[in-house]
């Protein structure tokens, strides 16, 4: 039987052709990741980096835990001072412990008439980029929020408060590490990529954010269920617990 | 044949490989028939072929007759999944939903029920007095009062009223009533008032009036199922020709309608706990004037909620809650200070509350409430010196709520009701000096000897014999009696002995009517869980199972021709074929021998009748389970085996696992919306990993969409009173009335102006906007649409009278509305269900020439040719249920609709037709759409209003259908989309969809029978918990319903639709298996 049209006679063969086209097939799409797959991050190998490995995310939940009565007292306020603090520690964290984009895992990265600089591309430069970049995407993490049920009218800046924190915790570091090349974006916004301390720190920042939402209807008449008091300490516990995982060899170039 | 998302391993079946053989059989001897008939004359050729079309005809009516014969065994097998599920409901309702029946019987004036018993002629106890057997004088007892006052504090507990030393807010308020009981004992007393649980005000009222015991489900309730029928106290006083007024909580006008003086009443709105003082207020305003006309009524009741909605606002431990109770106070002391001598008040709680000021259960707190009885003349008198003192707490000396009714009737000589099973309250008639015993044992033995008679009633309606074994309440009786007749009696000992009778007699209905049956829910649990066992291991998915997906049209030319010349190349049909067959028969032989024993335990032993029904279950099931496992169905293939499986698991048990707590059964609605959004976010990373970028990006906006929707259709919101204050409704125009706003009228226009346009858009990628289409969507489903919002223009103008110069007796409004509704439900359903069977399917075929000069045909529509026809049948579906819901709700249903086919398209490009995501989202959003179309949980929430859409009065058996419409329209139309899930964007060539479709409903069911268990175990296990009655019960019964509901629509909808649309499309492009 000829093929004739794409939606039409034919659209049952061309789905027949996609059910039948063999796994093993030799030539994937083009443009598909797998040609060039993404490689975990490695942590630096500097003692620095390896002492602030640990040291960094002691000090973020100590933090966390410290203001943690604040926050439920006054979580506007409590977001608002914090932030800085967070932004302060993840860019330590970025520039002491992760490579920079286009840093250059392997040689073959290189253009070849590029000049091989110490420190490679600027990571000041890079590091308010993604900076900008992470907080670009709080906007969005905002809304993601509030379709999964976060107050649309009221807590508006509680929402985009916590989007801020999520944002700067897991996304920021992506963004350091990977910069804007979108094969790499699509691997990790398709959980697809290996596991290292960032993406690890991304996953374990959306389930914790997600299972943070748990406790919030229970009729205990706590003060710290209210929003977004659970949300945010599942983002914090689930970033660390994640980023700890992700960059152990429990999990390390592992993928889903 | 491997799909992406099928297991990989093992997909070279046998099976598979046999067709392959067979096609490469039919191959090798085609090319031999090719090479001879190049040889043979032209003569031949045009004989073969008719001989050729004769065998395909042939081939198409056997395969015709077997897919109807399927269809026939599938329909068997849903249909007795049915009758498990029904039977495991039926067992467990009836050991947990406690039931009475109401008696018809009323008591008369002028038949005291001690006249009635006593075959030995009548004793009386007291000589005659003036007017007996007449209401002036009093009919069973002489009468005390001309009038009573009775003032109805809501939640007023007992220890609000005592002195309590500390500083509690609520403690201490309220002395006025303690104080003159202690002051002057002959004109007051405060007792404990006992409530019987559930301590809602609506049960408690009944008990309040009828002075029998409330139960969950009174049998004999009428369709809208509030008003009382059973003889109860203000029935007597209104056919006594007494006039009775009421102020206050309307509660009492949905029990009583037409009792009250309509002129001097004013019920109050009871539903916004959030207003403390409108009620009261309104009550106070009108009581006072209303005591310098006492010649206007006889009775007055004044049912205050200040107290009540304190409590569920701030709880007692607020300032709100003293100022209430000295509010209270004060008004106390102003009615007791104007009432005058022939006038009893009445100041009472009708149940208490909890700690934090809420009520329903039965603990300590909750039924204890506070009884206060005042009178200006000295009526009142203690039978022990110590008594003069009300008890300090509510453990000693109380009184249950039931006995008011006694002691109210006999004080205004009225008799006493038929139902009554309380006693007499001793201060009323033991005389001002405490020592009247003949008064006593007079009263008491009225109330006896009529409890007595109300038993032998029961016992007679019931079919039941009462015996006199020892220690029996007959026995007491008789004993009574005895004691009665002595010479000299003593009345002290009479008292005792018929106050012994009450005890006795309450305590054995209690134990019948509040007693939890665990051996029979047991029973019912077991049912279900092993129904759900069956379902789980139905669904399972196989190896071969894969094979019916099979799309392959070459194959199927070689099957048919194979047929065609007599091979039986039908290996893969004959087990799925006898699937549905072997599992009816043992069904039905394994529950006959239970059926047999059940019913030989019902005659020789005298057991239930329904054992049999539940022998016969628990046999079947098994005979069933073991088929199944013979068939290589294994508990281990249960195990999810993708990451969509798990999370279709997840989804489920963590919802079971969440029924458990009353957060978050009460806050559903929201655990629903994050669940399917979670999907929704699942499915758009998901789709990231789709090769197509074209495919790509429309699976991720699908994905997206499907989100955005569910939460559009989130901000339609009825919330319950537990949600209270985080929940703000939107589906009325207020909390306080069920009228929906101006504004939302616009909802259903929109609808009509949007709704067919994206049905379109989702027919159009596949060019599947042809044949029947068109007209069908762009003309009949708009001119519907629009029909059903003109209706709700014409309700709205009828309710909020907008056209004044229409005669209102005309009715012309409602008539004409009346009249639309039936229209859109006749295009619904006759119109829409006869165009459903003889549509052709959505296809066009266009006769092309191509460059070779060759004509070619094309089928347009073809890729979708199942899914686009069968589209219809949903969409007749979706325009009955928008008519019946109100505007919001049919805004949200039309979300509700884009959200199924946003995900057909998903499930359709990432390949997920046959994961069991599909069906369980499909669930979710149907139990979603439940919420969004203005319902709860809770026997309150149902809108008994839209029976009246299409209808003038109550018709049997339609009234119940519209409000099953109503209520369950959002998963009615989550089962008719079942086959949706499987059929969308299939050609005619897809093999095995009668078995897609009845795996993908099993799946979907196994969610309904998941939650409805889950409900079950719990409302079982918690059935002493304090919100059984208010969140578990409900929630069960709701879960039970739902599932009844959705295995009749599967079956009767779902499945004869598939039936219709296969037959249809068979019609016209051949059988494909």
């Amino acid at each position: 039987m000829p093929l004739i049209d794409p939606v039409t006679m034919s659209s049952a063969i061309t789905k027949t052709t996609k059910a039948q086209m063999p796994v093993n097939s030799p030539k994937e799409t083009p443009e598909s990741s797998q040609l060039q797959p993404l490689h975990p991050t490695h942590i630096l190998p500097s003692p620095s980096a390896q002492t602030a490995k640990h040291a960094l995310p002691a000090l973020q939940l100590a933090i966390f835990l410290i203001r943690f009565d604040s926050l439920v007292q006054n979580p506007v306020s409590t977001l608002w001072t914090s932030l800085p603090l967070v932004i302060v520690i993840q860019a330590a964290y970025a520039y002491v412990c992760l490579p920079v984009a286009g840093s250059g895992r392997g040689a073959r990265k290189h253009r070849p008439g590029e000049k091989k600089k110490e420190g490679g591309p600027n990571v000041y430069a890079a590091i308010l980029l993604s900076l900008l970049l992470s907080l670009s995407i709080t906007p969005f993490l905002h809304v993601a929020m509030m379709l999964f049920g976060a107050p649309v009218l009221t807590h508006l800046q509680h929402t985009l408060l916590c989007a801020a924190h999520l944002s700067i915790l897991a996304i920021f570091p992506l963004f350091y590490v990977h910069g804007v090349d979108s094969a790499s974006w699509l691997a990790v916004a398709g959980f697809r990529a290996p596991f290292d301390e960032t993406f690890g720190g991304l996953v374990g920042a959306v389930v914790g954010a997600w299972l943070g939402a748990v406790p919030i209807p229970l009729d205990w008449d706590r003060e710290w269920q209210k929003w977004p008091v659970t949300v945010l300490c599942g983002v914090y516990i689930g970033y660390l617990l994640g980023k700890t995982i992700g960059g152990s060899q429990l999990a390390f170039g592992k993928k889903f | 044949m491997p799909r992406p998302n099928s297991k990989p391993t093992n997909a070279q079946i046998p099976d598979y490989k046999t067709i392959k053989a067979q096609f490469e059989a039919a191959k090798k001897k085609k090319e031999l028939e090719d090479a001879a008939k190049a040889a043979q004359p032209l003569l031949d050729t045009q004989k073969q072929q008719s001989v050729l079309d004769a065998q395909r005809e042939a081939v198409e009516a056997t395969r015709k007759a077997n897919f109807e014969r399927r269809w026939w065994w599938t329909v068997g097998f849903w249909t007795w999944m049915l009758c498990i599920h029904a039977v495991g409901i039926a067992y467990f309702t009836s050991g947990f939903l406690l039931t009475r029946l109401v008696l018809d019987e009323k008591s008369q004036c002028a038949v005291p029920p001690t006249h009635a018993n006593t075959s030995s002629g009548a004793v009386d106890i007291l000589p005659d007095w003036p007017g007996k057997g007449t209401v002036d004088g009093g009919c069973w007892h002489p009468k005390t009062f001309d009038r009573a006052v009775v003032i109805l504090i809501d939640a007023l507990r007992y220890d609000f009223t005592v002195p309590v030393e500390d500083d509690a807010p609520f403690h201490n308020a309220f002395p006025f009533m303690y104080d003159t009981a202690v002051k002057s004992p002959n004109n007051a007393f405060l007792r404990p008032f006992i409530a019987d649980p559930p301590t809602a005000t609506l049960q408690r009222l009944k008990g309040l009036t009828t002075g029998n015991l409330p139960t969950f489900v009174d049998l004999g309730s009428n369709f809208a199922g509030t008003a009382i029928e059973e003889d109860n106290i203000l029935m007597q006083l209104r056919d006594a020709g007494k006039r009775i007024v009421h102020l206050g909580d309307d509660t009492w006008d949905a029990l009583f309608p037409g009792y009250f003086e309509a002129n001097l009443s004013h019920p109050y709105d009871s539903f916004n706990v959030y207003d403390l003082h409108t009620v009261d207020n309104g009550v106070l305003e009108h009581i006072f004037p209303l005591m310098e006309r006492t010649a206007d009524w006889d009775l007055l009741i004044g049912h205050f909620l200040g107290v009540d909605h304190a409590g569920h606002r701030y709880g007692p431990d607020h300032q709100a809650m003293n100022a209430k109770l000295a509010q209270m106070d004060l008004f106390v002391r102003q009615i007791s200070s104007v009432i005058d001598d022939d006038t009893l008040l009445i100041v009472m709680g009708d149940h208490g509350m909890d700690a934090k000021g809420d009520h329903g259960g039965e603990s300590d707190d909750e039924v204890e409430a506070a009884l206060w009885m005042y009178s200006k003349r000295p009526v009142f008198g203690r039978t022990d010196a110590s008594f003069v003192k009300p008890p300090a707490d509510a453990k000693t000396r109380p009184v249950n709520q039931i006995d008011l009714v006694p002691t109210l009737s006999l004080l205004l000589g009225l008799p006493i009701p038929y139902n009554n099973l309380g006693r007499p309250i001793e201060e009323a008639f033991s005389g001002p000096r405490g020592n009247n015993w003949a008064n006593l044992a007079a009263a008491e033995r009225t109330a006896a000897a009529g409890i007595q008679r109300y038993q032998a009633s029961y016992f007679a309606a019931r079919g039941m014999e009462q015996v006199a074994k020892p220690g029996s309440p007959a026995e007491m009786w008789n004993k009574a009696e005895v004691s009665v007749k002595e010479r000299k009696p003593n009345w002290r000992d009479v008292y005792t002995n018929y106050a012994l009778y009450q005890a006795k007699t309450l305590a054995l209905c209690k134990s019948l009517w509040a007693r939890f049956d665990l051996v029979k829910m047991g029973a019912g649990i077991l049912i279900m869980a092993l129904g759900l066992v069956v379902l789980l291991l139905y669904v399972s998915r196989e190896e071969d199972d894969d094979m019916a997906v099979l799309d392959n049209d070459e194959l199927d030319l070689a099957e048919k021709r194979l047929a065609m010349q007599g091979v039986d190349a039908q290996t893969t049909d004959e087990a799925t074929q006898d699937f549905h067959k072997k599992l009816v028969k043992a069904a039905v032989l394994g529950g006959l021998p239970g059926l047999a024993v059940g019913l030989i335990q019902a005659v020789v032993f005298g057991q239930d009748w329904f054992t049999g029904a539940g022998n016969a279950a628990l046999t079947s099931v098994a005979s069933v389970l073991v088929t199944l496992f013979g068939a290589g169905k294994l508990l281990s293939n249960l195990l999810p085996a993708s990451f969509w499986g798990w999370l279709s698991v997840v989804v489920a048990v963590a919802q079971s696992i969440g029924f458990a707590s009353n957060s978050y059964t009460i806050w559903e609605d929201s655990i629903l919306l994050f669940f399917t959004s979670t999907f929704g976010v699942a499915s758009a990373v998901y789709s990231l990993k789709i090769e197509s970028l074209v495919d790509r990006y429309l699976a991720v906006y699908h994905s997206v969409l499907f989100v955005i929707l569910g939460r559009l259709a989130s901000f339609s919101k009825l919330c319950r009173e537990e949600q209270m204050p985080y929940c703000e409704s939107t589906y009325y125009s207020s909390a306080l009335s069920s009228t929906s706003a101006t504004w939302q009228l616009a909802i259903p226009f929109a609808v009509f102006l949007i709704l067919p346009t994206i049905v379109k858009g989702y027919l159009i990628p596949t060019r599947s906007y042809e044949g029947l289409a068109p007209a069908w969507i762009g003309y009949v489903f708009r001119t519907a649409l629009f029909m059903s919002a003109a209706y709700w223009i014409l309700d709205a103008a009828d309710n909020n009278n907008w056209f004044p110069n229409l005669d209102p007796s005309s009715q012309s409004l409602k008539t004409l509305s009346v009249y639309v509704a039936q229209c859109v439900l006749g295009l619904a359903f006759v119109a829409g269900t006869t165009a459903f069977i003889w549509a052709p399917p959505c296809v066009s075929i266009l006769t092309t020439a191509s460059k070779t000069g060759r004509a070619q045909v094309t089928v347009l529509g073809y890729g979708n040719a199942n899914g686009a026809r069968y589209l219809l049948l949903p969409l007749n579906i979706l325009t009955a249920v928008l008519l019946l819901s109100k505007p919001m709700g049919g805004g949200a249903l039309a979300l509700m609709f884009w959200q199924i086919l946003a995900l057909v398209e998903i499930l359709d490009l990432n390949n997920l037709t046959t994961s069991p995501i599909g069906p369980v989202v499909l669930a979710m959003l149907g139990n979603f759409y439940f919420f969004k179309t203005g319902h709860q949980a809770a026997l309150s929430s149902i809108q008994w209003d839209a029976a009246f859409i299409p209808l003038f009065t109550i018709r049997y058996p339609w009234s119940p259908i519209v409000i099953a419409l109503n209520t369950f329209a959002g998963q009615i139309l989550a089962t008719v989309c079942v086959p949706l899930l499987v059929l969308w964007k299939t050609g005619p060539k897809r093999k095995g969809v009668l078995e897609s479709v009845s795996r993908a409903l099993g799946i979907f069911l196994t969610y309904y029978v998941v939650e409805s268990l889950a409900t079950m175990m719990w409302a079982g296990h918690l059935r002493r918990h304090l919100m059984l009655y208010r969140v578990f019960s409900p929630r069960f019964m709701m879960g039970a319903t739902v599932l009844l509901v959705v295995d009749l629509v599967g079956i009767l909808v779902g499945l004869a639709g598939v039936r219709s649309n296969a037959l249809a499309v068979g019609e016209v492009f051949g059988w494909a298996e």
